[in-house]
């Protein structure tokens, strides 16, 4: 398959992921349109930059997350919180903005809960967010009592239908956050911080960086854009539902490792997730326009976790890395 | 120095059941027992301990393979997605009529083989177990949902609920929780288990075939996943894709909080047995509090990190 | 009888063994000492099997023998010991005496009875009182060593390496460590004893082999030889090393510190350092220099002392950045473990402890940041490709120039490198100088803690020795002789 680690440069490592990953959309971009007098079409496409809004939110999450040498798999619970949160506050009556707010703060608590027990208690991240997952999960089931709720106010739903320079909003934010998180990641001090952490914390620490703030940052952060991650989801589905985002670590964490981050830290980018989420999402619509099972998916994304990863430890087990504490 | 644990021989194992780590959580479970008890009407009864054994039985007997794999240091998502694949593509058999005498060891072969791919794919790539059953996990369950479309299984002969009645699956777990501590405390694969999570590069360098004994793990691990998808069929009459979903999460949760430490090397079967029978009746008595079931993720949660931060103390003073 | 002839080993960068014969007799205990990075470890690691590829050849007995697995040199009868005690702390003391080959019943089942009698016997004939069924874990240091070498014993060892086995003993332990030593003797074991304790070597060894840099210095017999002439073999007539010339005069005071302490590391440290001076701390493995250098960073926490820094007393720091931001900088000795960020680019490497200097508000300034860089990179001319490689392709010294610019960029005032040219060739190692020369040049003043002994005491202007934690001496340039320094280091003078 192809090198991911060049030894001359990481830019160009990565530069070659990019490269590799618009290669790869657009030849599945040609087949589609090929094999599918449906594919390019304005409306089509619209829908498929507008299904991966949420993914693709989470997927900057996780990107910054695993950046910075951290773990979550907790974000697709905590994507399910936010819709449910919000749901349930209009239901009661609070004021639409307020619940707003609140669905979003909500989000952050999970990412500060996080950090307090992956910093703080030192408890590997892996296990961790693993068990907010679930207690998250399970708030998310209580909070709706396993229903699914429609009752929202249409001007909120209606943005779905809001378009800005021809691209649905939802796509514009996505896009909007992954601009910001990736200008905050490569041109701040704080980014540079971030992947000082994942790339070696001990030499993170000693240089001055202080890397407990910086993680429990991350972790809020992260949070935050899973919540309003949740949020796009109920404006697009038009419902809050509580199995959102079930699926959702092992396609966030597959995309995000194809596009070039690293499960140890350090090393990553922004966009190389986002092209990895929207390959997947190609996928997803071509199969659905060809009639095929749509479980291929899970499938073939496995296998591409797998294989994947499995070049990358070859390279790193020659380099004698790997820490089985990290995870 | 002449102190603590003896650890030595069939008679000495009896006296490790009441080594200093799983003492506490035996209390534990006394203390809810009687909480319980007092709080609820009915529930000290033989009735409700039947419904309470049936339901650790399955996830207990996949704890047991869990336990086995965290303890040389490694992790299996893929459990769940196992256990589905097991009795689904091998419940195919049911629908071609094939007799339950077939049906069965297939099922259990098909453990064994995508356990088998596990271990396979845990010891030559050198990539975390984590990441690669996070894989399996969903390739197994794709897999099984494309071939079964959906379709659940049922109806099935009553012959395969044999399993599932009563006391059965009880007997299931006990014979394999006993067939586990015997392998972990007096055969020497059991013991290097402990050495390969404790300290793998002695463990090599000593001689134990490190390599081998991990495949073994997680074929283990995917022959018990299995078995316990017969019983979850015998329980429940019929075959379902989405079987399994969550018992990776309650797996481990019963195996750390069952005192075994996620680092590996250090822990028990018994332990883990003990875990799986905590965390039933508190979710088993909570139910009847009449709390609401979806607040089961929540205490499973809250279990696993206080389980833990008790193990990360436990080992950093080390 | 073990014949190491002409043995050499490379790494990159290092030559770690350079030529190496010499003969080990049966039934002897021979001792092998040197300094930190004189290639014992490595001729540890070529006989356990750990390093099968090295030039050269050792036979036993005369046949040659070449180890290719460690299971190959313990099926050959050689067992080492290694500081870093390899024993699974949650096993008994019978299983890990055992593991790997444990005497089986059927069905797998081990041979319980077999192996506590087993273990009884090796326990009884090395005279200790430990019970086989014991957790290993909860076994002193001390105790943990006997199991290994229990274990040693079960495997028929002919030749048990111990490597430094005495760093984590008390003094009682270890006068029960050579009665052990003894017995083994006594069996007909041959016993590799490697260390830098002169004192225990002279105790227990026949005779004793020197090292130093890579290259083997003599053979002699305990009972030819003296304390002092092994010191001279160890330290060398080598002051062909080459330093430059010091022009830096000494300016005032930058930091005092008083009577420092961390439980368990150091106590009662007190030191001064001026502008322009360069400070050498001396000492073997486990004095408490690096704890120290760490402690008064604020990577740790200190218990005890004050601290005075440019005329003013401090508090402790919290945390290295606001050491860093009062301008004191440090050299970890662990280059790779927490000097560099090895996937990252030898740019990101270097301006990390500034970011805030070349940035207004939150952006890099990255034309700023370029310019710094590669102004350090030709200063000290990095051999490199381009200022965004990732810093793992470096040579070792290359990787410490990069390391080192990180820590000039911050402009600090007081440097603590600690051991900065250790495992780099002599021309970087010049250069390494050259800088701290420059420095102290520039008024800047500089802790410098190092296991090579001819290189602190050619270039620092005062010498500190510490031991155990506490500084035991203070010698000026002039006063300082190899010799005497090691004695001090090694316990001579004082008990």
């Amino acid at each position: 398959m192809r090198t991911i680690r060049s030894v001359s440069s990481p830019r160009s490592g990565q530069l070659k992921i990019i490269f590799i990953l618009l290669g790869v959309n657009i030849l599945i971009m040609a087949v589609l349109t090929y094999l599918s007098p449906t594919f390019m079409t304005y409306g089509n496409i619209s829908a498929v930059l507008t299904r991966m809004s949420e993914l693709g939110m989470l997927a900057i999450a996780e990107t910054v997350v695993l950046i910075s040498g951290g773990f979550d798999i907790s974000i697709g619970a905590v994507m399910a919180l936010s819709g449910a949160v919000l749901g349930t506050l209009h239901v009661v009556g609070v004021p639409f903005s307020l619940a707003i707010a609140i669905a979003l703060l909500a989000g952050v608590a999970v990412g500060f809960i996080n950090a307090v027990l992956v910093v703080n208690l030192k408890l590997t991240p892996f296990i961790v967010t693993l068990a907010t997952m679930s207690i998250v999960r399970s708030v998310v089931y209580a909070l709706l009592k396993g229903h699914v709720l429609t009752e929202l106010p249409e001007k909120f739903l209606n943005l779905y239908y809001v378009y800005v320079f021809k691209l649905p909003l939802l796509f514009v934010i996505l896009v909007a956050t992954a601009v910001i998180m990736a200008v905050l990641l490569k041109r701040t001090i704080l980014g540079r911080r971030i992947y000082a952490m994942g790339g070696n914390e001990r030499t993170a620490y000693i240089s001055g960086v202080f890397v407990k703030r910086i993680r429990y940052l991350v972790y809020c952060l992260s949070g935050f854009i899973c919540a309003l991650a949740g949020l796009l989801f109920t404006v697009r589905i038009r419902a809050v539902i509580p199995d959102a985002g079930l699926n959702a670590p092992l396609e966030v964490i597959t995309a995000v490792l194809i596009g070039g981050t690293t499960i140890y830290g350090g090393k990553g980018s922004i966009l190389g997730s986002l092209l990895g989420i929207f390959a997947m999402y190609l996928l997803l619509n071509g199969f659905s326009l060809l009639g095929l099972n749509p479980f291929w998916e899970v499938i073939i994304l496995g296998i591409i976790l797998i294989f994947v990863i499995g070049q990358e430890g070859i390279v790193r087990s020659f380099r004698a890395s790997l820490s089985r504490r990290r995870l | 120095m002449n102190g603590e644990t003896s650890r030595l021989g069939p008679l000495s194992s009896l006296r490790r059941l009441f080594q200093v780590r799983e003492a506490p959580i035996l209390i534990y479970i006394i203390i809810m027992i009687a909480v319980f008890s007092v709080t609820i009407n009915g529930f000290f009864s033989m009735k409700n301990f039947e419904i309470i054994s049936r339901q650790i039985t399955t996830i207990g007997i996949v704890s047991i393979g869990m336990t086995l794999v965290i303890l040389t240091s490694g992790f299996d998502l893929s459990v769940g997605a196992i256990l589905s694949f097991a009795i689904n593509i091998g419940g195919q058999g049911i629908v071609l009529g094939w007799p339950i005498w077939i049906v069965y060891p297939f099922m259990l072969i098909l453990g064994v083989i995508l356990g088998w791919i596990n271990g396979f794919l845990i010891t030559r790539l050198a990539v975390p177990a984590l990441i690669i059953t996070l894989g399996t996990m969903n390739i197994y369950r794709g897999i099984t949902m494309v071939i079964t479309k959906g379709v659940y299984i049922t109806p099935i002969p009553s012959v395969y609920q044999v399993i599932g009645n009563g006391y059965i699956p009880f007997v299931f777990f006990a014979a394999v929780l006993g067939f586990f501590i015997y392998v972990t405390l007096t055969t020497r694969f059991g013991r290097n288990i402990f050495a390969i999570g404790g300290a793998e590069q002695s463990a090599l360098y000593s001689g134990v075939p490190v390599r081998r004994y991990k495949m073994i793990v997680y074929i283990i691990s995917g022959f018990l996943s299995a078995l316990s998808g017969l019983i979850l069929v015998g329980k429940s009459g019929f075959v379902q894709p989405q079987a399994g979903l969550g018992y990776e999460l309650n797996a481990i949760a019963a195996v750390v909080i069952g005192g075994t430490s996620i680092f590996g090397g250090s822990g028990s079967v018994l332990g883990t047995f003990l875990g799986s029978v905590m965390l039933g009746i508190i979710l088993a008595g909570l139910t009847m509090l009449a709390v609401n079931p979806y607040w089961q993720g929540l205490i499973t949660g809250i279990l696993i990190v206080l389980a833990i931060t008790l193990d990360s103390i436990r080992y950093l003073r080390r | 009888m073990i014949s190491i002839e002409n043995v050499s080993k490379s790494f990159p960068g290092v030559r770690a063994l350079d030529d190496v014969s010499f003969t080990i007799q049966d039934g002897e205990v021979h001792g092998l000492v040197g300094e930190n990075g004189a290639g014992k470890s490595t001729l540890i690691k070529i006989l356990s099997g750990i390093y099968p590829d090295y030039e050269g050849s050792i036979s036993f007995n005369g046949s040659v023998k070449r180890f290719n697995s460690v299971h190959e040199a313990q099926q050959g009868g050689i067992a080492t010991i290694f500081q870093e005690l390899t024993v699974i702390k949650d096993l008994s003391v019978a299983e890990n005496i055992f593991l790997g080959r444990e005497p089986m019943r059927r069905f797998g089942m081990l041979d319980w009875g077999v192996m506590r009698e087993k273990s009884e016997e090796v326990l009884r004939f090395l005279d200790t009182l430990l019970n086989p069924r014991e957790t290993v874990g909860n076994l002193s240091v001390a105790n943990q060593q006997i199991v290994e070498i229990c274990k040693a014993l079960v495997l028929n060892s002919k030749i048990i390496i111990m490597d430094e086995p005495t760093s984590s003993l008390t003094e009682h332990e270890v006068h029960q460590l050579f009665l052990t030593i003894r017995r083994l003797k006594e069996r007909g074991i041959t016993i590799l004893y490697v260390s830098h304790k002169i004192e225990e070597i002279f105790e227990i060894c026949d005779s004793i082999t020197v090292f130093r840099d890579g290259k083997h210095i003599g053979t002699v017999e305990k009972s030819k030889t003296s304390h002092d002439e092994v010191i001279s073999m160890m330290v060398g007539r080598s002051m062909n090393m080459m330093f430059p010339p010091r022009t830096a005069h000494r300016g005032g005071l930058l930091l005092s510190v008083r009577g420092l302490t961390r439980r368990g590391e150091f106590e009662g440290v007190s030191f001064d350092l001026h502008e322009g001076e360069i400070i050498g701390f001396a000492g073997l493995i486990g004095a408490g220099r690096t704890e120290l250098a760490r402690a008064l960073f604020g990577a740790t926490a200190l218990d005890g002392g004050e601290i005075e820094l440019y005329g003013e007393k401090i508090g402790y720091f919290s945390h290295p950045n606001r050491a860093i931001s009062r301008g004191i900088a440090y050299l970890s000795e662990d280059r790779k473990g927490e000097g560099l960020m090895l996937e990252l680019s030898i740019k990101e490497n270097i301006s990390l402890s500034i970011l805030k200097k070349i940035s207004p508000y939150f952006f890099v300034q990255g034309s700023r940041e370029r310019e710094l860089v590669q102004s350090f990179v030709s200063k000290f001319k990095i051999k490199m490709t381009s200022i965004d490689q990732i810093v793992e392709s470096l040579s070792g010294g290359n990787q410490q120039k990069v390391i080192i610019s990180k820590l000039l960029l911050t402009e600090s005032r007081v440097f603590i490198f600690d051991e900065p040219t250790r495992g780099i060739d002599v021309g970087a190692k010049y250069e390494i100088y050259k800088i701290m020369n420059d420095l102290t040049a520039e008024g800047k003043g500089i802790i410098f803690i190092s296991s090579e002994l001819p290189e602190v005491l050619g270039i620092s202007e005062r010498i500190f020795c510490m031991r155990e934690g506490r500084l035991v001496q203070e010698y000026s340039r002039e006063e300082a002789e190899p010799e005497k320094v090691m004695k001090v280091l090694t316990g001579g003078n004082a008990a």
